[in-house]
């Protein structure tokens, strides 16, 4: 765990360097220059993250294009290119002052015109700021240094959704009167933040260099950002361990090369940074199938599942059970509380004889394709660990493969499943990113990571809507526990893990994962030793 | 004068049959390839003796080392499992690839390669376009595409190499068809009233099988890399283990455990490398050169 | 005076034939494609964790993706009559740029696999053909066999476990050193040793073929008549071997690597992915999994080009080196 300080204070405290903690404290100034070997799994589409959230564009858009807020680890919001907000008692109001000063890369002034424009642009062609701008009516803008963001009903989860990386602030006077999905700022972007686009070569790097006029000078550190593309797991932990990537992160290294890896005297495995979007994996039903309707099946199933040699066997030890589909590390929102089904073998078997699915001649009951979202190592093997799973209680499963495209059209359009290993982002907040699975109006064919389950109760609609616009936190907890109750009995999915994300870094690199979405944020503070 | 004759080739025909075998179990080519090819069939249809219970099953600790435990004489990969059954059960899958698809692959190069070299004329020169379109999409770019378009199944894995790999039977088989369509024995025919398909099957097509056979092998081989190399992107049936598949699994581990990607990879080498000295056997036997 | 009409003729006939055959390539490529299920949109909103309908609608009408196949196939030969390849969704730029910037990395890969593979499989397969069944023959004639039944890719897996985790020597991954502006000879040095390994594992397999071949070819001039003449005309074996043996073995040698170049790009997919190598081959089965079939087929439509060259090269190249191969 790294352990920051504000700037101010670090010389004071240098004399405690002596206590220096693994991981290392900033107990030095932090150097200035030098370049930052940032390794990704997969080459970003674009690099501002307006009109894809795809993980790879996120880190190289929050560096140029900066958000309203940032967020400490508990997802508190802190000032980026706001200085100032408040809502107004009933919701239906957020006022931000904007920090004076600040220049586009261009020499443009930023100004609150910029924030209304972004606001509505992300509300318009955003994959998530359609629905997380839905209640806004519109922005206003008294002076260009506060912006009034207007609502029809409370959103509870707005002020949480200003990240860089999330709600990145456009420049109005780059993207205005054009077709902004075919603004190639996209592919050359001009922003407010610490680093300057410098040259996109495809299929080998992107090269970001400091912006000298950054508004919180003499911020940023770094001289440069390389980013490099590694699509292959072995040939990133090559990488980290001959010195050519300084960091990379949501665990870019084969779970089983970990802890080898850990064995590098050179590398530092950080788990902070990892807030801002936790992952929960499920299994999830076609309710609509006529084994899988019934609902002893799947509490059979729900039996045999033992979620701790999962997050054993398939993540070797990286991930936290969950029975819920919030994840535990919405510690506010998240029910501890097991499955009401218990590992229970026995009484699986016995569900299944009840629900009319008796042992066959070849001592199997029935025979169901599982098909598995192949984003990701985990979830293959997670398929052929169910596999194995559900072939003690007679269940003969035969896994399906396909590449992404295909498992969204089976999936989604087509519906051709009965059962389906996937998994979602919780995001900053529940009904951002658990609401889509569960809510009867998501249930949408063609698009993908909705209510692929087709589950429809009207009290767990009542109770996602209504948290939806609740102001009063005390009450919009309660409904999300109520609400993780029923589902959690109903099993329209059963939710197995949330993955636990490392990020690898040298020991040279600092100061890199200082807030709730770590190195997807601007990473202004991050410097590296000589 | 004839009666000699007659009376010396009645002689010569056993001596001559007996010749002939003796060029197959003499050529050293042939004989190793087969008997390796031949334990590899056999590992293949007694894999279930040899090694029982589901290749896939978790039944040791990850990673242990050739040697390190004699229960896994070739160790376990990272989840447990164990290589020898994997490269055991594995054999099925490459060879059953390799042989459907060539099959495929000479029916469909076989039928058209024979229609367009015995016809001539328009037909020879439409069904010539149809192969070079075909010859100039990269093969394996080809196969991608097919095994997109369905689900990455054993099936269909093997139906799109056969449908990508005729081609180069059509020309060979087109080759043959064109200089054997001029020959005595087909004008003979012909006088006789026997009909066209008669003429193509019974008359040229056994005449024109050697370097058919010879290719057979060829494209069993390629089949297999080709399998191996699908199988390393991924695009492999999830059901089923194979060679190539192990290379991919074994891929994140090349640092630490580099056996997980070598041992099957000298499997394929072997089983590619006895169809290649079967082929390379056949070839001097059954298109032997004249003697200088 | 003669060459001259001889390339003109050759040049004519490739130009009429292959107006065809990249219609026909084109029209079968893309009805192909159309069997393959999902489309960009599906991987553009499945690879952003998050979706809606009007989205992925606005992405489809976008791109002209919600139109009828037909419409479609018509749209893309009207662009391509205007040299227009169309546009990648995914990449967010023109294919033509797309595939303009990884031809560089393609073309050397699989120009340096293709000459290693030559010049090594001539030499071996010269050396197998003089000194014919006795041990250097054998020798290298087991060596040979033995590339050609090794995958290409799992030669490339096994030189990285060599040469780059174990010794430390090359790098195993991407074409350059990024970030080091790096100028003349340090910037040829860095390149190569980028090249080193992928080109092998790519050429490995042809050398065997080439090796083989000529080994063939060059036994099988060797009994022609006028090699003994040639040898009766008391030419030294060294140049009679090099002159007449290996310039007529180049023939089937050539046509050999003609055909592969064209192939060559569909070959190279599989080492390019396991070495990182910013190449065509990778592209192509990039844009197969994303669903981009303008990107796709405008990397088919190149290699169709490329093949076409290829063919029209060697036919030059024979005409070349057998003065007995006329016009026709």
């Amino acid at each position: 765990m790294i352990v920051k300080f504000r700037p101010t204070r670090r010389a004071a405290l240098m004399g405690l360097s002596a206590l220096a903690l693994p991981g290392g404290i900033a107990n030095a100034a932090p150097r200035r220059g030098g370049t930052l070997n940032f390794m990704q799994n997969n080459e970003p589409q674009t690099l501002v993250a307006l009109t894809t959230v795809a993980t790879p564009a996120l880190t190289v858009s929050a560096k140029v294009t900066e958000g309203l807020l940032a967020y400490d680890y508990d997802i508190k919001p802190r000032p980026q290119l706001a200085t100032e907000w408040s809502i107004s008692p009933d919701g239906k109001t957020y006022t931000f002052k904007l920090r004076p000063n600040v220049k586009w890369h261009d020499g443009k002034d930023f100004t609150s015109a910029d924030v209304a424009y972004s606001i509505e642009l992300l509300k318009t062609i955003h994959p998530r700021g359609r629905n997380t701008f839905a209640n806004v009516t519109g922005v206003k803008t008294p002076d260009p240094l506060t912006a009034v963001l207007e609502l029809s009903k409370p959103a509870p989860y707005l002020i949480k959704a200003l990240a860089a990386a999330e709600s990145p602030m456009m420049p109005r006077h780059v993207y205005e009167g054009s077709d902004p999905l075919a603004n190639q700022n996209g592919n050359a972007p001009i922003g407010t933040g610490p680093y300057k686009f410098k040259e996109w070569v495809r299929g080998s790097h992107i090269l970001y260099e400091r912006n000298p006029d950054y508004w919180a000078k003499p911020l940023p550190n770094l001289d440069r950002i390389v980013f490099k593309f590694l699509p292959d797991p072995g040939a990133r932990s090559i990488a980290f361990e001959n010195g050519t990537a300084d960091i990379g992160y949501r665990t870019p290294v084969a779970l089983s090369d970990l802890d080898r890896l850990k064995k590098i005297p050179t590398l530092v495995f950080e788990t902070d940074g990892t807030s801002y979007s936790y992952n929960v994996a499920n299994l999830q039903f076609n309710l609509d199938s006529p084994i899988f309707k019934n609902e002893k099946v799947r509490q059979a199933i729900a039996h045999a599942i033992d979620r701790a040699a999962i997050v054993k066997t398939v993540l070797f030890g990286y991930g936290v059970v969950s029975a819920s589909p919030i994840a535990p590390g919405l510690k506010e929102f998240h029910d501890p509380a097991p499955s009401p089904y218990s590992l229970d073998l026995k009484k699986a078997e016995q569900l299944l004889d009840e629900a009319g699915y008796p042992r066959g001649a070849n001592k199997m009951r029935f025979k169901v394709p599982l098909d598995y979202n192949p984003i990701g190592d985990e979830n293959r093997r997670l398929a052929e660990f169910m596999r194995a799973a559900l072939a003690r209680i007679g269940i003969t499963i035969e896994i399906r493969a396909a590449d992404a495209s295909a498992f969204v059209k089976r999936i989604y359009t087509d519906r051709d499943f009965e059962i389906t290993l996937n998994g979602h982002s919780n995001l900053f907040d529940p009904t951002v990113g658990v609401q889509r699975l569960y809510w009867s109006k998501n249930f949408k064919k063609g698009v993908p990571f909705s209510n692929a389950s087709h589950y429809d109760n009207p009290k767990v609609d009542a109770l996602l809507e209504g948290a939806a616009v609740e102001i009063d936190p005390v009450k919009r907890v309660a409904m999300f526990k109520e609400f993780q109750e029923i589902v959690g009995r109903e099993l329209p999915d059963i939710n197995l893990y949330s993955p636990l994300y490392l990020t690898i870094k040298n020991k040279r690199v600092h100061d890199d994962s200082m807030t709730a979405d770590g190195v997807e944020s601007n990473m202004a503070e991050c410097y590296v030793d000589g | 004068m004839t009666v000699p004759a007659q009376v010396d080739q009645g002689s010569r025909a056993p001596a001559r049959r007996g010749r002939k075998l003796r060029a197959f179990t003499h050529n050293p080519a042939f004989v190793a390839g087969s008997v390796i090819l031949a334990l590899f069939v056999l590992m293949a249809v007694f894999a279930d003796v040899l090694c029982p219970g589901d290749p896939f099953d978790m039944v040791g600790q990850p990673v242990l080392w050739p040697g390190q435990d004699p229960e896994f004489p070739l160790g376990t990969d990272s989840l447990g499992r164990d290589v020898l059954a994997g490269l055991v059960h594995g054999s099925r899958v490459s060879l059953l690839v390799g042989v459907v698809a060539a099959a495929i692959g000479l029916a469909i190069g076989t039928v058209v390669g024979a229609l367009a070299g015995f016809f001539g004329g328009w037909v020879d020169t439409w069904l010539l376009r149809v192969v070079e379109l075909f010859q100039t999409t990269p093969t394996f770019l080809l196969v991608v595409v097919i095994v997109a378009i369905g689900d990455p199944t054993v099936q269909t894995i093997a139906v799109a190499i056969g449908v990508a790999s005729w081609p180069t039977v059509a020309r060979l088989v087109r080759a043959q068809f064109r200089s054997l369509r001029e020959a005595d024995f087909v004008m003979a025919a012909r006088s006789l009233g026997y009909g066209n398909i008669r003429i193509i099957v019974q008359e040229i097509m056994p005449n024109a099988l050697p370097p058919i056979i010879v290719a057979a092998s060829v494209m069993i081989a390629n089949a297999i890399l080709t399998e191996a190399g699908l199988s390393f992107l991924n695009m492999r049936d999830p059901n089923l283990i194979s060679w190539g598949g192990m290379i991919g699994s074994g891929r994140d581990l090349l640092r630490t455990a580099w056996f997980l990607t070598a041992l099957p990879g000298v499997a394929i080498a072997l089983a590619v490398l006895s169809l290649n000295l079967v082929g390379d056997g056949l070839n001097e036997i059954l298109n032997p050169r004249s003697d200088p | 005076m003669r060459m001259y009409r001889r390339v003109g003729a050759s040049l004519r006939r490739t130009a009429l034939h292959a107006g065809p055959t990249i219609l026909g390539i084109v029209v079968l490529n893309f009805l192909l494609l159309q069997l393959v299920p999902g489309d960009a949109a599906d991987v553009l909103a499945s690879e952003s964790g998050t979706a809606t309908a009007e989205g992925m609608a606005a992405i489809r009408a976008r791109f002209g993706l919600d139109q009828p196949v037909l419409t479609q196939l018509l749209t893309y030969l009207n662009h391509l009559a205007h040299f227009d390849l169309g546009f990648s969704p995914r990449y967010n730029m023109s294919v033509l740029d797309m595939i303009l910037s990884r031809l560089p990395a393609t073309l050397l890969l699989m120009l340096t696999a293709l000459s290693i593979a030559l010049i090594l499989g001539i030499l071996m397969g010269a050396v197998m053909a003089a000194w014919v069944g006795r041990w250097p023959d054998r020798v290298l004639s087991v060596v040979v066999l033995l590339f050609y039944s090794m995958p290409g890719f799992w030669v490339g897996l096994m030189a990285i476990v060599l040469f780059s985790v174990h010794l430390g020597w090359l790098p195993s991954d991407g074409d350059m050193t990024v970030g080091a502006s790096l100028h003349g000879f340090a910037l040829i040095g860095d390149r190569l040793k980028y090249l080193v390994l992928p080109a092998l594992a790519l050429a490995s397999f042809f050398i065997a073929v080439y090796a083989r071949l000529t080994r063939a070819a060059m036994l099988e001039v060797q009994r022609q008549e006028f090699m003994r003449t040639a040898q009766a005309k008391g030419l030294h074996p060294i140049v009679v071997q090099l002159r007449h043996a290996l310039r007529n073995a180049l023939i089937p040698v050539t046509t050999v690597a003609g055909m592969h170049l064209g192939n060559l790009l569909g070959g190279a997919v599989v080492v390019e992915t396991l070495f990182g190598w910013p190449g065509m081959g990778r592209l192509a089965l990039e844009a197969v999994l994303a669903r981009d079939f303008s990107v796709l087929m405008g990397v088919l439509l190149l290699s169709s080009f490329l093949v076409i060259i290829a063919n029209m090269l060697i036919d030059l190249l024979h005409a070349w080196l057998d003065p007995r191969i006329g016009a026709t």
